[in-house]
């Protein structure tokens, strides 16, 4: 009996171990088919092109990608908007729009559309457009970029008219921002359009697979609109860690990287030869101070504080700690390079509050503090920030933290999660922080920093009775800037409300971020773009 | 022996039941919300309170938790994801499958390397391949798997560009991670063995043996092996616990897309659904793996077959 117990046991075991490893041995299931094939003929037995994605793919649904790195897939490759951006060549250009026409008051805009296919092979029609931008508006994370829409009406297959509530001139930020996509296909997939590939893009690209584990396939869309991509199939894979990045792109399985690990640079540089490029990004980290902190009886309150911290910072530092010396300082809202509206600090008409240290003790002593108060150390509570606590902006955050001990000024360094922390900075639970601005190339993107209508998006809180500026006209000038096309009154209006927030110490410009990027000598990636780049232009060398 | 086989199943209950309301609670406690999480930064806080509202985000603790439960147990739902929007079970049961063949690789290797090493050291003591063994076997206990991943990396896919470096698509992509995630355990058992191995050797019922002229192999496997065995069986079950839930590292060097590495992702976005669900399934492994060693431990040793043989007389 005994006997009889105990194979039956040693059975039931073996039987568990095998099923278990075997269930784990077999082949990956391969993801969903996409739900046609598009275009006139399937490419087939080309060279694939390898891409790194840092991390999962969060939806094939335009509206619901989040993140940088999914955006550069879904919102450039997939689908298309009226406008699209060309970061290289400095702004938003047309797309999916052929012309549009603007009413003299400034509230009325008519746009031609090209003759375009989406992916599934139906006609792009003005009610395609109308569908995507009503879908956009009922989504609260477009609100920031569709709020100044009145309505939207399909004129003609061709044309759609958008009446604006006011005249508003940052209006390509949202004709990028929206991409337009098939009504039909959309409408048909319902609750999981998103969650599958799928053909309802108007993009050189199409998703064939899409596994939100191991990564996605793209093809090319035989019947884009300008004509086939020259590479037809590309493949991302997911490698979070860059030391592996680095090792997968010298090992050839990699053909193109953006975002290129800035601390394996050198060597980057090195196995890529002449591919390579570094590019001022249009991203950048800022210092903010909350002036409605109560730690240390509200320390923070009082303005020399603010200022003798910003002056007490070394720019050069920062760069170094975040960037390994790669990227520049920053001095600025936004590189007056690439947005034509963003005030220069060349230019001399704001405060830049560069590194000086024999000034930044000054403003202390004149505020009153002793030499017994530096040398005991002035608490102003914790410099909070998010990300690894060896990423970029741990590393800023320290740099701060030991320039301002060089002023008798003390502060915690706290590092956690972005879920963790950005709740925190948008409701003003903070002292000091480090946070990233960016992705925009019009000047109004500062309305979300500064208009009290931004709520839930800006980290410094202005619309206060103790605010250290004038906030009325803060925004008052907010909804000037936009309110004209003129770029020169548009600057004169942007260069007054940037002094007026360098002015009050509560924002500090600290590092423009570069981007690095490396392709292999197989590839040409036609004109670079730091960030949104377009495989369309890619070719493989001959 | 079914009896205890029975007993040692009733305690998974209050075992996964504990391990969910721990991980359930210390998620609730961390700062943040779905609504925020899933709307952006951008959406109006409005929209975000009717969000949470309408997911029960706003229920007391030990609502949602039993809701969660209920959910679970009665209907296998472990909700939907926050940043993918898709069923939470069809999200983490395909990387859970990945992590399970890979801590097999991995504790396969590190027995069938570990075992038979810890055997011979013991026979062959004071040899120099007991002190050789027993030297490497010290410096690679103590070398973590990213140190070993990321040398594999440059020795055999970087410089020798025998195999690939990231991926599960086939075979020979499991071979750096297998070697990376088993050698630090192999070291362990080899080492647990051979300390096994000594013990039994000079226990009197071997003396016994030899003295009544048995040969050196039968004293060997038979009698002392045996006996070594039981320790070493359940290192080798906690080993295999401690490569499921501690995957996430070679995971993520090597981009394997396993459950560990889907956490730690995951984390950054506050996707609660898929942390708690993954942390369970992790854990409710552990348990299962540890049940079986159990058995495994009653079988082999037949004191506990005896007193449950006496029970049922």
């Amino acid at each position: 009996m005994e006997e009889n117990m105990k194979k039956t046991i040693s059975y039931l075991l073996i039987l568990v171990m095998l099923v278990t490893l075997f269930t784990g041995c077999g082949a990956q299931k391969d993801p969903a088919e996409p739900a046609a094939t598009p275009g006139s003929s399937e490419p087939t037995g080309d060279k694939i092109l390898h891409l790194r994605k840092t991390s999962s793919l969060q939806s094939t649904d335009w509206e619901a990608t989040t993140n940088t790195t999914d955006m550069q897939v879904v919102w450039v490759q997939v689908f298309e908007g009226l406008y699209t951006i060309d970061e290289a060549k400095g702004g938003y250009q047309n797309c999916l729009a052929e012309k549009i026409d603007v009413s003299e008051d400034g509230k009325i805009y008519t746009v031609t559309l090209v003759d375009a296919k989406f992916q599934n092979g139906d006609q792009m029609k003005a009610s395609d457009v109308v569908f995507s931008y009503n879908r956009a508006m009922q989504n609260s994370r477009f609100n920031y970029v569709t709020s100044m829409i009145d309505k939207i009406e399909a004129k003609d297959d061709k044309t759609v008219v958008f009446t604006l509530k006011y005249p508003y001139s940052a209006i390509s930020h949202t004709f990028w921002s929206i991409k337009i996509s098939s009504e039909r296909e959309v409408t048909e997939a319902g609750d999981s359009f998103g969650t599958t590939p799928h053909t309802a893009g108007t993009g050189p690209y199409y998703i064939s697979e899409y596994d939100v584990a191991s990564g996605l396939k793209l093809k090319a869309f035989e019947d884009y609109w300008r004509g086939p991509a020259n590479i037809k199939d590309v493949e991302y894979r997911i490698i979070s860690e860059d030391a592996a990045a680095v090792i997968a792109f010298e090992n050839g399985e990699l053909d193109y990287m953006s975002d290129a690990p800035l601390a394996e640079w050198d060597s980057l540089k090195v196995s890529s030869g002449e591919n390579n490029s570094l590019t001022k990004g249009n991203n950048i980290r800022f210092l903010g101070i909350n002036y409605l902190s109560p730690t240390n009886n509200n320390i923070l309150g009082n303005k020399a504080v603010r200022e003798a911290i910003f002056y007490a910072i070394n720019r050069d530092n920062v760069n170094i700690a975040a960037t390994e010396g790669l990227g520049d300082p920053a001095y600025e809202y936004m590189p007056h390079e690439y947005v034509a509206t963003s005030p220069s600090y060349l230019d001399g008409n704001f405060e830049l509050y560069e590194y000086n240290l024999e000034k930044a003790k000054q403003i202390l002593k004149d505020a009153g503090f002793t030499d017994a108060d530096i040398a005991a150390g002035i608490d102003v509570g914790t410099l909070t920030t998010y990300g690894a606590g060896t990423g970029e902006k741990a590393k800023q955050a320290q740099v701060i933290q030991a320039n301002l001990a060089e002023i008798g000024i003390k502060c915690e360094v706290y590092v956690a999660e972005a879920a963790q922390i950005t709740p925190r900075l948008y409701s003003q639970d903070y002292d000091l922080c480090i946070f990233g601005d960016s992705g925009n190339y019009d000047f109004n993107n500062i309305r979300q920093q500064v208009h009290s209508e931004s709520t839930g998006m800006y980290v410094v809180k202005y619309a206060d009775p103790n605010s250290p500026l004038d906030y009325k006209k803060i925004e008052s000038l907010v909804d000037q800037g936009v309110a004209t096309d003129d770029v020169a009154k548009r600057l004169e209006i942007y260069t007054e409300l940037w002094a007026m927030v360098m002015d009050s110490a509560t924002i500090l410009p600290l590092v423009h971020l570069p981007v690095g990027i490396v392709w292999s000598d197989e590839l040409d990636p036609g004109g670079l773009c730091p960030t949104y780049y377009h495989i369309y232009n890619f070719k493989w060398v001959e | 022996m079914y009896r205890y086989v029975f007993k040692r199943l009733l305690f998974l209950i209050p075992t996964i039941l504990g391990v969910t309301l721990i991980i359930y609670a210390v998620m609730s406690i961390t700062p943040g919300d779905p609504g925020r999480s899933m709307l952006g930064t951008s959406a109006p806080q409005a929209d975000v309170d009717a969000y949470n509202e309408a997911l029960g985000y706003n229920l007391p603790f030990f609502q949602k938790y039993l809701n969660y439960l209920i959910k679970m147990i009665f209907h296998q739902d472990f909700g939907i994801s926050y940043f993918t929007k898709l069923p939470v079970f069809q999200e983490i049961w395909p990387r859970f499958l990945v992590t399970i063949k890979l801590a097999f690789f991995g504790i396969i290797l590190s027995t069938l390397v570990g075992v038979p090493f810890g055997i011979y050291a013991a026979v062959k003591q004071y040899s120099a391949f007991d002190t050789i063994t027993s030297l490497v076997a010290f410096f690679m206990a103590a070398f973590p798997a990213f140190v070993l991943g990321l040398m594999f990396l440059y020795i055999f896919a970087l410089k020798l560009n025998l195999l690939p470096s990231y991926g599960i698509a086939t075979f020979a992509h499991y071979i750096m991670p297998a070697m990376a995630i088993s050698i630090p355990p192999a070291a362990q058992n080899m080492r647990f063995t051979k300390s096994s191995m000594l013990e039994a050797i000079r226990q009197d019922y071997v003396r016994t043996a030899r003295a009544k002229g048995a040969p050196e192999r039968t004293v060997i496997w038979k009698h002392t092996l045996r006996n070594a065995l039981l320790p070493v069986v359940t290192q080798i079950g906690l080993n295999l616990g401690m490569l499921i839930a501690g995957a996430v590292v070679v995971e993520r060097i090597f981009s394997i897309p396993g459950i560990g590495s889907l956490i730690v992702d995951r984390i950054s976005y506050k996707d609660e659904p898929v942390i708690i669900a993954g942390t369970i399934l992790i854990s409710i492994t552990f348990t299962i793996v540890m049940l079986i060693v159990d058995i495994l431990y009653a079988y082999i040793d037949p004191r506990i077959r005896a007193k449950y043989a006496k029970l049922k007389g």
